[in-house]
Parts: structure tokens; sequence; C-alpha cells
């Protein structure tokens, strides 16, 4: 992919919250309307719809007519996964624009393996479930214990990282826990979940949809958007290569080629990147991919977010909306979408001044065994 | 969430040498290649050499605790009289992680880096480990 060839025109973001009772079809209408309108342009302009889920009335029901209608799932990483999708339709001539759509509907009830009854193999590898082990908390613990076994990293630490988070979300009404501050007092006081997350290291299930548009550049300049926002570099990486070296649990992600990748198609560096936008749904997540991205040196994630490293006047704002764990859980969409306000100067209260360049990650759909998750990264900018 | 039945054990159909060997005298079967000798857990293709020399072979069924997590909450009815219980990744002499309980031993007295065996002699079902 050239850098700057796909640009992001149309952006829309329904409310998001706890058990909306909304169901994630009208949730996906709801953010198309809203991306339509942000974009300026009407329905039949949708040529090809990506779709974060499996689904098929979606087309009938958003009334949307397009070339082609792909089904993709790769957990946490399938937002990035989409904008890589939808770049690869546009450069080879396959639709002029995609809408990359995500609406979900966990704490109305209804995903499986979420309170329901868990098959065999329903999270890639059945046996954990067996003994005990149950839920992504208990899976990210256990790169957490890792964390703290090899570099001395504390709960403390991973409570700097909750009370950051909540500091960049209290200013932000569109985050879940909007002017509700916590202390690090709190966190060490929240009640243990798995061991050593305490309940406020982890985020919790929201509803709500997202829709993206994006179009190539050339097109994004005849438009009406005042602020396009252009797709500089993308990689994808997978988790399962270090499950057959035996190396998992040192890696929350396999990040070295996907972000080698992303940063030789934008031709930036780390220093150039102006805030970072995470997944995040437990704390250890943030101190591990600064230091897999290189902003810190290795087993140094705690001790930089306790010295306000991703803080708004620290070395790499991030997590600006308050992440997942403060924000909300849009799964791959919450990097993404503040990415967007980030670049786009609609973060608000949290705004990082003159915001250029972002990065946004994904992170999820293991490969065959918890831990072993795909990764996606994405370099954005507010300039082609 | 509410909390599940862990129910009978259901192996994975692939694995079925492993279930087999457990159950009938308490042997610890991993898969391993015949030509470089790299062994896998579940069921694997080498990968270096496919899925033709693997044969399911004995093995000492004793690691090292490479990292864990303690379950405050009976997420799983069966197992409420458990909690706190821990669930670890031990990594086996062979090489292979193995996702399981740890019992015998208090979860703050569990420590990375622990050896670690299997427990015979119980009748569990599914192969728990204890401090070696």
């Amino acid at each position: 992919m050239t850098s700057g060839s796909i640009a992001i025109v149309g952006m829309g973001v329904t409310r998001q919250g706890r058990g909306l009772g909304v169901t994630e079809v009208e949730l996906r209408r709801q953010a198309l309307e809203l991306a339509l309108l942000d974009a300026g342009v009407e329905r039949d302009a949708i040529d090809g719809y990506i779709l974060a889920s499996h689904e098929r009335e979606d087309l009938r029901y958003l009334g949307l007519s397009p070339n082609f209608s792909w089904p993709v799932q790769t957990g946490g990483a399938t937002a990035p996964c989409t904008f890589i999708m939808a770049a690869g339709a546009i450069l080879s001539g396959q639709a002029e624009m995609v809408a990359c759509a995500y609406g979900m509907a966990p704490s109305s009830g209804g995903m499986p393996g979420f309170g329901g009854p868990m098959s065999f193999g329903s999270l890639g590898y059945g046996y954990p479930a067996q003994v005990g082990m149950i839920g992504a908390a208990s899976a990210h613990a256990l790169h957490a214990r890792w964390h703290m076994d090899h570099y001395g990293t504390t709960s403390r630490h991973m409570g700097a990282v909750a009370v950051q988070l909540r500091n960049h979300a209290l200013n932000r009404p569109d985050a879940m826990t909007y002017g509700k501050p916590i202390t690090l007092e709190d966190h060490q006081a929240s009640p243990m979940v798995v061991d050593p997350f305490h309940m406020l290291d982890c985020c919790r299930d929201t509803d709500g949809g997202a829709v993206f548009l994006l179009t190539s550049a050339e097109r994004a300049r005849t438009m009406g958007q005042k602020r396009p926002i252009f797709l500089l570099g993308a990689g994808m990486g997978h988790n399962i290569g270090n499950w057959h070296k035996r190396d998992v649990y040192a890696h929350h992600d396999d990040i070295a080629p996907a972000a080698a990748r992303a940063f030789a198609q934008a031709g930036v560096s780390l220093d150039d990147i102006d805030t970072a936008q995470f997944y995040d749904p437990f704390t250890i997540s943030i101190i591990m991919q600064l230091e897999h991205y290189g902003f810190c040196k290795p087993g140094q994630g705690g001790p930089f977010v306790e010295s306000g490293g991703i803080a708004l006047d620290g070395p790499i704002p991030a997590n600006t909306g308050g992440g997942q764990i403060s924000g909300f859980y849009a799964a791959g969409f919450t990097p993404l979408i503040e990415a967007m306000k980030q670049l786009r100067g609609e973060a608000g209260a949290t705004q990082v001044r003159d915001a250029r360049l972002a990065l946004a990650s994904g992170h999820g759909l293991n490969g065959g065994v918890q831990n072993t998750w795909s990764h996606g990264t994405l370099i954005l900018g507010a300039e082609a | 969430m509410s909390a599940e039945e862990v129910g009978a054990l259901v192996p994975g159909a692939l694995d079925a040498p492993f279930w087999d060997a457990w159950k009938a005298d308490e042997t610890f079967l991993l898969h391993r290649c015949s030509i470089c000798g790299r062994h896998d857990w579940p069921a694997s293709c080498c990968v270096e050499h496919g899925a033709g020399p693997m044969v399911w072979t004995p093995t000492s069924g004793a690691g090292v605790i490479d990292t864990y997590t303690i379950f405050y909450h009976a997420y799983m009815k069966d197992l409420a009289s458990e909690v706190p219980y821990t669930i670890a990744v031990v990594r086996l002499d062979e090489g292979p992680y193995f996702h399981t309980r740890i019992v015998g031993v208090a979860p703050q007295d569990v420590k990375s880096g622990m050896r670690v065996r299997v427990r015979k002699g119980q009748g569990d079902p599914f192969p728990l480990f204890v401090p070696e």
C-alpha cells in the first residue's frame, strides 16, 4: 500500500453504553446514518461493505447495494483488519467507497461464551476452561504475572495505568466514566477478579456501533469532507508464531513485524507519532504495548506510566478517551475512534495539541490457544 | 457472569490417544516428532516436519510453572469449593506448554519457576499438577 492513498472520509459512532437494549444490526444502521452524514454522501455511494462480525441481514436492513459484503472476524484485531481489507478492495478496483461496520451488544446478552454455555474449542482450545480457566481477564493475567515476575512490575504500576485512563475519561462526556475520578487507593481496594487483576484493571463490555467510510485519497479531495484522515501504514502480526517458539507470555501481541511494516509504509518513525491509541482491555495491555512498540524500554512500561508517560503532556499521550477500561469497549474500534477524533481535533478536553500522526492497535482472537492473539497496527495521519 | 458447570471432560478428538492412556494407567503422553524429537501438546503438526512423523509418546509429566493466575470467584459451579484456585501454564521438561490447575499448595505459595509434576493416584479425569 502506498502511504496516504486511502482516506477515511466518514465516521459514525452511536451511543456507547451498558445494556442499551438496541439490536446489533440497528446499532450498525444508526452508525451508518451518522457516517453518511459525516461524509456528506448518500447510501448509494457505498459499493463495498465489510462487517466486523458474521451476519446476513445487514445489506437488506441497511438498504445497501454494494458489489460485495465481507464478514471478517479476527477478534479485537478486526478493526484494523477491516481498514486493510477496504484498502485492498479500493486499490484493486472492487469498490470506490467501503463501509467498515461494527455493532455489538454484549452487555444486552447473547454473546456465546459470555455467560452462556461454552462448547469445547469455543476459545480455540477447550482444555483450560475444563480446569477452571474462564474469561479474557485470566488469559491476560498470564501476561501480567509473567511481566511482574520478570521485570518487577507491580499492581501499583497497573493501578497507575487505571488512574491515568480515568483522568483522561473523567473530562470526556463520551466516556462511560465521565466525571468519576478514581485514586490509586481505589484501585488497590477494588475487588480481586483474577490475580493479579483488581476490578479496576479490567474493562467492561459495552453496547455500541461504529461505521467508517473509506475511499481513495484522490476521491476524498473532491468531496465535501473538511477533514479527511489518511491511512498511512498498516501491519498485522500473529502471536501463534511465539506459541510454536514457546515464548508466548512475554508477548502481549506479535507487534514487531506488524509495526515494522506499518512504519515502513508510512515512512515515519516512532518519534513522529503524536498520540497512541492502544487496544487496552486490561491495564497490563498498555504497559506491554508501550514496551513492544519501543515507547519505553522492556520492563519499564509501569514506571513510564507512573511518571506521566501517557499523560496529555507526557512523551506519548495515549488512550486519551479513557481507552476500553474507562472509555467504552467497542472492541478494536475504540482505539480507531479515538485516533480519528484526535486527528480531526474533536477530542475535547483531552485533545493533543496539533495531533497530526496517530498510532492505533488491535488485538484479539487466538490462533488455537489463548494468548496467541492476532494483532493489527495502523498509522493514521491528518495529511496524506 | 453466571456460574457454569464443568461437567464431564470433553476431550478433543485428535487427542484421543492422550486421554486413553491417561485413563488407562495415568501415563502422560505427548505428541512427538520422530524425526527431530520435538514434543507438542495438544495434537500438532511438527513445525519442521509436518504431521507424518508425529507419534504419541510417554513422557515425564513434569516441568516448571511459566506463569499463573489465581481465581477468586466461582465462575464454574463445580469449582466453587476450590476457590481460590491456581491456574498455571506449565512448561513441560520436553518443551510444550500445558495449562492445568495446581493443587496441593496454597495459591499464595505458588511461584513462577516452581517445579511441578502431574498428580497420580487420585483418579483425576484431567491431569492436575502438584509441587515436585
